[in-house]
């Protein structure tokens, strides 16, 4: 008898170990870096994302809740996802960047399936109405050369993400490139030797006001700051209209370069660990991504969705005395084989972008040292020692100024190095040997920051303070606000949350210069790396 | 008592030994094999009635990772069992390599035909260089050829909705399949007959430069034909891609066809390529697939619903149910593919 129940308790004991491991979620690991959370199910698919899908949070948590997942969204630019295509190990379960470019180029290890385009949009101008009326832009077919003079002449500035993070960046510089060149064939690796290239590029790129490592984040940055114009999706020039509509503000008008244009095709796909639970949990969403209701009302966000093109009732969002133009055949320029696209994109880096004037104030206060430190070392060594910047496309160029202000209580010492050679990389022994203790004050090395800004002519350089810090600040505000306000210029105050820093000042900082925070607390590394994309 | 207890612990040993039966014989009978697959061959291996069918009558789960033709042969092939390109020519290439696999066999054909739309289809025909007979589009592969290398532009056509010069959009011929055979087609066309090593220097320079003005190419044949019914028109006016695709899309998505049917059409290059789906077994387990899917009725669903034509329906005289207009009978005009070296050779001055 004793014998059987103990066969039953082992049969019993088997089958619970079995269900609690059948029903454990594999896949569910940490959730503390994404951008957004939707939904609250026990089972997680986590998607890293280019920040335009933002704008699609709404459909993507009406399938969380539907089928009581979580979905895990992380945002960078498409050209940091196809790098981390790369990388070893990819800590998510699907990818979504602008443009299958990004994908197929980046998936070298082929882990990624099932991708598929879920819908479409070009890369456009959206230029403030009365100013594209003024430049003749409307009603007429325009080519990149029109833009071109326009820009030459200083009667269009505009805004663009950067061109090595993010796609919408990048399409519109090959676009520049095509028209500068003549408007070969493809764009070759000799034509890129071209000198008169070279000059014409700076010139056309110093008509850059802002520049950002997503295009979502560069359309919230257009709508808080006061510009003219912005290279960015035609979905996200149709997002920012509705919102300066809604305020009483003159509505951007979308402009397509007939020699310039180019599509981003928005792919999804899924990052194959062998994990069958997460592969159907990832064709459910796509599936439900494709259905019609879905694309329907992902084509009313201003996306183009479906085999058919938009529909007669969608006709409506996409509106013509916004320059939209629906029904037109989109008929882009050939990208550059892989290659010389690349080769494209060192340049911009190096060559052809306007200089960067970035001041880094970094926080050596007490409670820094330790990991801290070691960390902030870590991060700043991929920036600064140039064989690592090169990976993330973020090396520096030749007429690029980066300063260095360490700080606790007080401003340590100040450190200025020009260009991307020897004294660039001395400032990162500074860096190393600095050490730590005393308080917090951001605010006086910020305002340090400013005063040193204030020898440069900002219109030659894309300025941007970088402030990394770990506690609640001693100081003011308003010295920083007084100071900010003699300068005169819209300098990007961008800061790096570590340890026990105070979210609501750092916030407030990046409010008052239209910026943004990042959180260092996950990956310090990776912010000081993202911080960077956006100048 | 004692033979009681006995028997009791017997009982429980047997019940013990059933479930365990039952738990290995779930997992282990069922052999997973994995590979490098072509991406247009993805359809049939997800279909679930082929997934039965393996795993039913051949205990087999067939798992893959999605590779480019060529592309798999020189990949890291390591933990996998088959490799599964879209031609003749990686075999060969694979030979050269690693000499003889454990086993390989052609599982499916399709030929290479070109993709397009209802307005670029007529302005192709009112320029010569495609006709129409008995609803059946054929492009003439010299003519096209010719206008490709003068840089027509497509508004010479008729066509100024369209930025650029006539090309045809395939996918990388150094990494995938259709844009390989593509490649060897129109070094068949640009020597007039079947190219080889002899008359490839001659032609080699306008082969690149035909490449070269593609730029940048997908690497996978169902990325591209997925992109070309998505992005419209104006981004893909013209690709090349295999019989199959169309056929199979319309079969999976009858909804979505009957809306699309109008502007999607296909034409035959005369003459065409045959792609022949050839199943190469690394290693013993991977024999097995092929006996699998060489299946009668494996190879009956591969052309109802994924528009391969097999060993039985080389000819087909059932293709109405797809819907789709213009399907050729029989594929007449085919000409070989320039051999292997020919081709290394090709991909080489393409790479």
């Amino acid at each position: 008898m004793k014998c059987i129940k103990r066969s039953i308790a082992l049969l019993l004991m088997l089958s619970v170990i079995l269900t609690i491991f059948g029903g454990c979620d594999f896949g569910d690991t940490d959730s503390g870096e994404a951008d957004t959370v939707l939904g609250n199910g026990s089972s997680v698919l986590r998607i890293i994302s280019g920040s335009e899908n933002a704008e699609l949070e709404p459909i993507l948590e009406e399938f969380a809740k539907q089928e009581n997942i979580r979905i895990e969204m992380t945002y960078q630019g498409s050209l940091d996802i196809m790098r981390l295509l790369g990388a070893e190990e990819i800590p998510y379960d699907a990818v979504w960047p602008a443009s299958s470019l990004w994908l197929t180029v980046g998936d070298t290890e082929r882990r990624i399936k099932h991708a598929e385009s879920i819908s479409i949009t070009p890369v456009v101008f959206g230029i403030r109405k009365s100013l594209a009326e003024e430049l003749g832009f409307v009603g007429r077919e325009v080519s990149v050369n029109d833009l071109l003079q326009a820009i030459q002449s200083g009667e269009l500035r505009f805004c663009m993400t950067s061109a090595t993070q993010s796609n919408s960046g990048a399409s519109a510089y090959i676009g520049f490139l095509y028209a500068l060149l003549g408007n070969p064939e493809v764009i070759t690796e000799e034509d890129l030797q071209n000198e008169s290239l070279k000059t014409q590029m700076k010139e056309l790129l110093s008509g850059v006001d802002r520049s950002s490592g997503s295009s979502d984040w560069l359309k919230d940055m257009f709508l808080e700051g006061d510009y003219d114009a912005m290279v960015n999706y035609e979905c996200l020039i149709i997002q920012a209209n509705k919102e300066l509509e809604a305020r009483g503000e003159e509505p951007l008008y979308a402009v397509y370069p007939y020699d310039g244009l180019s599509i981003a095709d928005s792919p999804l796909g899924y990052v194959d660990k062998g994990d069958d639970k997460q592969e159907e949990l990832f064709l459910k969403l796509q599936e439900y991504l494709l259905s019609e209701d879905t694309q329907d009302e992902i084509q009313r966000t201003g996306r183009r969705s479906g085999y058919t093109g938009v529909s007669e009732k969608n006709k409506e969002v996409f509106r013509s005395d916004w320059g939209l133009q629906p029904d037109r055949v989109l008929s882009p320029i050939k990208m550059p084989a892989s290659d010389v696209l690349f080769e494209c994109l060192n340049l911009y880096q190096t060559d052809f972008r306007k200089p960067s004037l970035t001041v880094y104030c970094l926080d050596y206060s007490g409670s820094m040292s330790g990991t801290g430190n070691e960390q902030l070392v870590q991060a700043m060594e991929q920036l600064l020692i140039q064989e690592n910047a090169r990976e993330n496309f973020l090396q520096a160029s030749e007429n690029e100024v980066n300063i260095l202000i360490p700080f606790n209580d007080g401003v340590i010492n100040t450190y200025t190095a020009e260009g991307n050679g020897s004294e660039l990389e001395a400032l990162y022994d500074e860096v190393k040997n600095q050490e730590v203790g005393g308080g917090t004050d951001m605010y006086t090395a910020a305002v340090r920051g400013i005063e040193m800004l204030k020898e440069y002519d900002l219109s030659q350089y894309t300025p941007a303070i970088i402030l990394l810090t770990d506690g609640q600040s001693g100081g003011s505000l308003y010295d920083f606000e007084d100071a900010y306000e003699d300068l005169g210029a819209e300098v990007p105050v961008f800061s790096i949350m570590f340890g026990d820093a105070d979210e609501t000042q750092l916030e407030e900082l990046a409010q008052y210069t239209n910026a943004r925070v990042f959180d260092g607390r996950e990956n310090l590394t990776e912010a000081f790396r993202s911080v960077k994309g956006y100048n | 008592m004692k033979t009681k207890l006995i028997g009791l612990g017997i009982l429980a040993a047997v019940i013990i030994a059933a479930v365990a039966y039952v738990f290995i014989s779930n997992n282990q009978t069922v052999a997973e094999i994995n590979g490098y697959v072509g991406g247009e061959k993805i359809g049939l291996l997800e279909d679930e009635e082929v997934q039965d069918i393996l795993r039913d009558r051949y205990k087999l789960v067939i798992d893959y990772a999605k590779a480019g033709s060529i592309d798999m042969i020189t990949a890291d092939a390591t933990g996998r069992d088959f490799l599964f390109p879209s031609n003749q020519t990686a075999l060969e290439l694979y030979k050269q390599i690693n000499g003889d696999p454990v086993k390989s066999e052609i599982i499916l054909n399709t030929p290479i035909v070109l993709y397009t739309r209802s307005a670029v289809a007529q302005a192709l025909v009112d320029s010569g260089i495609a006709s129409q007979t008995d609803g059946v589009y054929t492009v003439n592969m010299v003519k096209l050829t010719e206008a490709i290398e003068a840089g027509t532009a497509w508004a010479d056509i008729g066509l100024p909705q369209l930025y650029g010069s006539i090309t045809v959009g395939t996918t990388d011929p150094t990494k995938s399949n259709s844009g390989n055979m593509f490649a060897g087609l129109l070094a068949n066309t640009l020597c007039g007959g079947v190219a080889d090593e002899s008359n490839l220097p001659a032609i080699l320079p306008r082969l690149q430069s035909i490449f070269q003005k593609l730029g940048y190419m997908e690497s996978s044949s169902s990325d591209l034909f997925d992109q070309f019914l998505k992005t419209g028109m104006g981004a893909k006016p013209l690709i090349a891609g295999y019989e199959n695709q169309l056929l199979e899309f319309a079969a999976e998505n009858p909804d979505t066809w009957e809306q699309i049917k109008e502007d999607i059409v296909m034409m035959y290059p005369t003459p065409t390529v045959w792609s022949s789906h050839v199943y190469i077994a690394l290693d013993e387990a991977g024999t097995a697939g092929i006996d699998a899917l060489l299946d009668e009725d494996i190879q009956r669903l591969a052309w109802e619903k994924h528009g391969f034509r097999t060993g039985v329906y080389d000819t087909p005289t059932d293709a109405e149910h797809f819907g789709v207009s213009g399907i050729a009978n029989e594929i007449t005009q085919v000409a070989p593919m320039p051999d292997a070296n020919t081709m290394d050779q090709i991909i080489k001055a393409l790479s």
